[in-house]
């Protein structure tokens, strides 16, 4: 047997194997890219969700304008107060303390509550919906429950039942995707501490209101003078209540003739 | 051989695009009790209506005046006493303002300003001539026409095309008006390539109107420039990009206007009401519309701008069964309608009634990529890619494959063996991408 011509093959290819080796090696001394180490420390403090919360094209992005400073550091929602304390201490800057924030849907449209405008067929998506004669409900600010904003949502957050959405406090990040795709803005972020809402954003005259939806907000300032507080005030034919003023008394859930004011437990 | 474009879909061929019913009715004028006349018919700002109620108007009378440099004004279509000015919900996504006017039955006219004969009237006031007569594009977009007449700084044309193709299936208004008015319609185009300073004027139709070709080709003879001619009867063959490349083998560059290519297209209908508003001195109030499908007596109604849809489908004798869809428009681009007592709008150009079982839409299922729909696509997009994107809500990505220039035409969706719903979806994707600035 030939041993030779083995030993030339080893030889050849171990050879080559030392010599790439030496030059990627050299190559890796050489053209080494510095990396800020707090990137890889910012990238494992956040979420991780890729959700766009923050609004850079993904966590990776926005690890890399926090290490250079260009992004605050309490953009990242779904991490919430652990991830804005561990970026605070890698960054070295103050943390404050994260207002939690949560979607609440500003609609109790769900079927049979609402009434329907016209009976629709058209491709399944809210988008498509209400943009056909105002939508299928015969009120203009009301959820369609097509779902457009469930097929954003990555936190598994959103659900439809009975012709609305609705939303896991839970699991809700505030990320703020599905507020961004409603096309009817009924989705809006709110702290999660304000437990009273007005849910409904009906800006139409009252008569027509009522005529369109049974719990639709009709402008009566019942809630307005029960309100010991000045937090809710009734503009462009709905109320609104400021969270900040709230101090959740329940008195004007207790008076709304329209039962649109909800308050959670 | 005839003219056509790559791509593109026969529609209903087996049943002469489904215009046999209507397409030998003369143009029958139908006269509303009372119309209702909104205010945002055409692209750009709503107009500012001037009357209130308990106003008489005018047949022709100014009720709303134009905003903003491309709106145009509305004019009242009947004559008689204003009911109403108020908010209703039509067709878009927001109410518009309307206003009701209940006809008289005096059909008063009032004060007309001629300007001169089509080849005779002062060239440099007819753009003028046209925006005050409130004529916007008459084949289903509404861009207002002076708009389109008028150049920015820097683009220039050199052909005009008067669009007769009629591709959408179950119309034959342009196919009627050509026919029996092709002097109106020849004016027209002389009008618009003496005010654009053109020399060359096409008058495109599709071969399925043999009898329209020979009219407008008689009308046409010794006038200057005008020519006619013939194209395969195809969908979308009256799409604006498919018949300049049909015509003139040029092609709209992507993003484009036709001005890019150095053409302007009219359809054929708005060339008609140019050439009443400069040699009569008359506002458009009234257009040709072709009520078909399932009714009584399939016609071509010379309907008032406002009248209720119920009434022209009443005028055509009513509903020969249940109706399941009513369109406003043809069965391809046409706009299923929830409220048949809305008003027909200056763009109408076809009401057309489907029965239910006719209007039954399949249940979408799995893509099997067949590819038919990229055979299909007049602007050679990649529909079964581009909808896997849209699924993805990927709008980034869809962009990069030119999601925006789709024209929205449903070949795609026709063709689908799996009835996916394909364009809906680049309709959606357009329209987010334009909101969101993506």
């Amino acid at each position: 047997m030939d041993y030779a011509a083995i030993l030339k093959a080893v030889a050849a290819l171990g050879g080559l194997g030392i010599l790439f080796g030496l030059v990627l090696s050299f190559a890796d001394k050489k053209f080494a890219v510095p990396v800020d180490e707090r990137f890889t420390l910012v990238r494992e403090a956040v979420a991780g969700a890729n959700c766009g919360a923050c609004g850079y094209a993904g966590c990776d992005a926005y690890a890399q304008a926090v290490v250079k400073g260009e992004a605050d550091i309490s953009l990242c929602t779904p991490g919430g107060q652990a991830t804005l304390d561990a970026l605070a201490a890698i960054m070295q800057k103050e943390s404050a303390v994260a207002e939690v924030q949560v979607a609440r849907v500003l609609c109790q449209g769900e079927t049979g509550v609402v009434k329907p405008r016209y009976d629709y067929k058209g491709p399944k998506t809210c988008h498509m919906a209400v943009s056909l004669s105002g939508g299928p409900n015969l009120c203009n600010w009301s959820c369609v429950g097509l779902g457009d904003c469930v097929r954003v949502c990555r936190f598994d957050a959103m659900r439809i039942e009975n012709g609305i959405v609705v939303i896991d406090e839970n699991k809700c990040t505030a990320c703020g995707m599905c507020v961004l795709e409603c096309p009817r803005s009924v989705l809006r972020l709110l702290p999660k501490a304000a437990r009273v809402t007005v849910r409904c954003r009906n800006e139409a005259r009252p008569k027509e209101a009522r005529e369109a939806c049974s719990k639709a907000c009709i402008a009566c300032k019942l809630c307005e003078k029960a309100c010991a507080y000045d937090a809710i005030h009734v503009n462009n034919n709905v109320a609104r209540i400021d969270p900040a003023k709230c101090t959740l008394c329940g008195e004007c859930v207790k008076v709304c003739p329209m039962k649109c004011i909800e308050q959670l437990p | 051989m005839r003219l056509s474009f790559k791509g593109g879909i026969h529609p209903l061929r087996e049943r002469h695009e489904g215009k046999n019913a209507s397409k030998g009715q003369p143009i029958r004028a139908y006269i509303p009790q009372s119309v209702c006349i909104p205010m945002d018919m055409h692209i750009g700002a709503p107009s500012a209506p001037v009357v209130a109620k308990g106003d008489r108007v005018k047949m022709g009378q100014v009720i709303a005046t134009a905003v903003g440099g491309i709106g145009i004004p509305v004019h009242a279509s009947v004559s008689g006493e204003v009911v109403a000015v108020s908010q209703k919900q039509l067709l878009g996504k927001n109410p518009s303002t309307c206003v009701e006017i209940r006809n008289d039955l005096q059909d008063e006219w009032t004060e007309l300003t001629p300007l001169g004969e089509a080849e005779t009237a002062p060239a440099e006031r007819i753009i003028q001539a046209v925006r005050d007569a409130g004529i916007c594009g008459m084949g289903g977009a509404c861009f207002p026409t002076h708009a389109k007449m008028s150049l920015p700084e820097g683009k220039s044309v050199d052909t005009v095309i008067l669009n007769g193709a009629e591709c959408e299936t179950f119309l034959t208004s342009d196919h009627r008006l050509m026919l029996e008015e092709p002097g109106r319609v020849v004016d027209g185009l002389r009008l618009i390539m003496r005010a654009m300073k053109v020399s060359r004027g096409f008058i495109a139709v599709e071969e399925n109107k043999m009898d329209a070709v020979k009219a407008m080709q008689e009308a046409a003879r010794g006038r200057e420039g005008v020519s006619v001619v013939v194209l395969k009867t195809k969908y979308p063959q009256g799409g604006e990009k498919q018949l300049i490349e049909a015509v003139t083998g040029r092609q709209v560059p992507s993003g484009g206007l036709p001005m890019d290519a150095h053409v302007n297209v009219f359809n054929v209908g708005t060339a008609a009401a140019v050439a009443d508003a400069v040699i009569l001195g008359r506002p458009l109030v009234s257009r040709v519309t072709t009520v078909t499908g399932c009714v009584k007596e399939p016609a071509n109604l010379l309907l008032r701008i406002g009248t209720p849809v119920q009434e022209a489908i009443d005028a055509a004798g009513g509903c020969s069964e249940e109706p399941g869809k009513v369109f406003l428009g043809g069965s391809m681009t046409g706009i299923a309608m929830p409220d048949t007592s809305m008003p027909m709008t200056k763009a109408n150009n076809g009401i057309v009634v489907m029965g239910q079982k006719e209007a039954v839409v399949a249940p979408p299922t799995p893509c099997i990529r067949c590819a038919r729909c990229l055979a299909a696509c007049p602007i050679r997009l990649n529909p079964q890619r581009l909808k896997e994107l849209c699924d993805q809500q990927d709008y980034a990505k869809a962009k990069k494959e030119h999601v925006m220039d789709c024209i929205v035409c449903g070949a795609c969706s026709y063709v689908c063996p799996a009835k996916l719903e394909l364009s809906p979806a680049f309709k959606e994707a357009k329209d987010k991408i334009t909101a969101r600035r993506i």
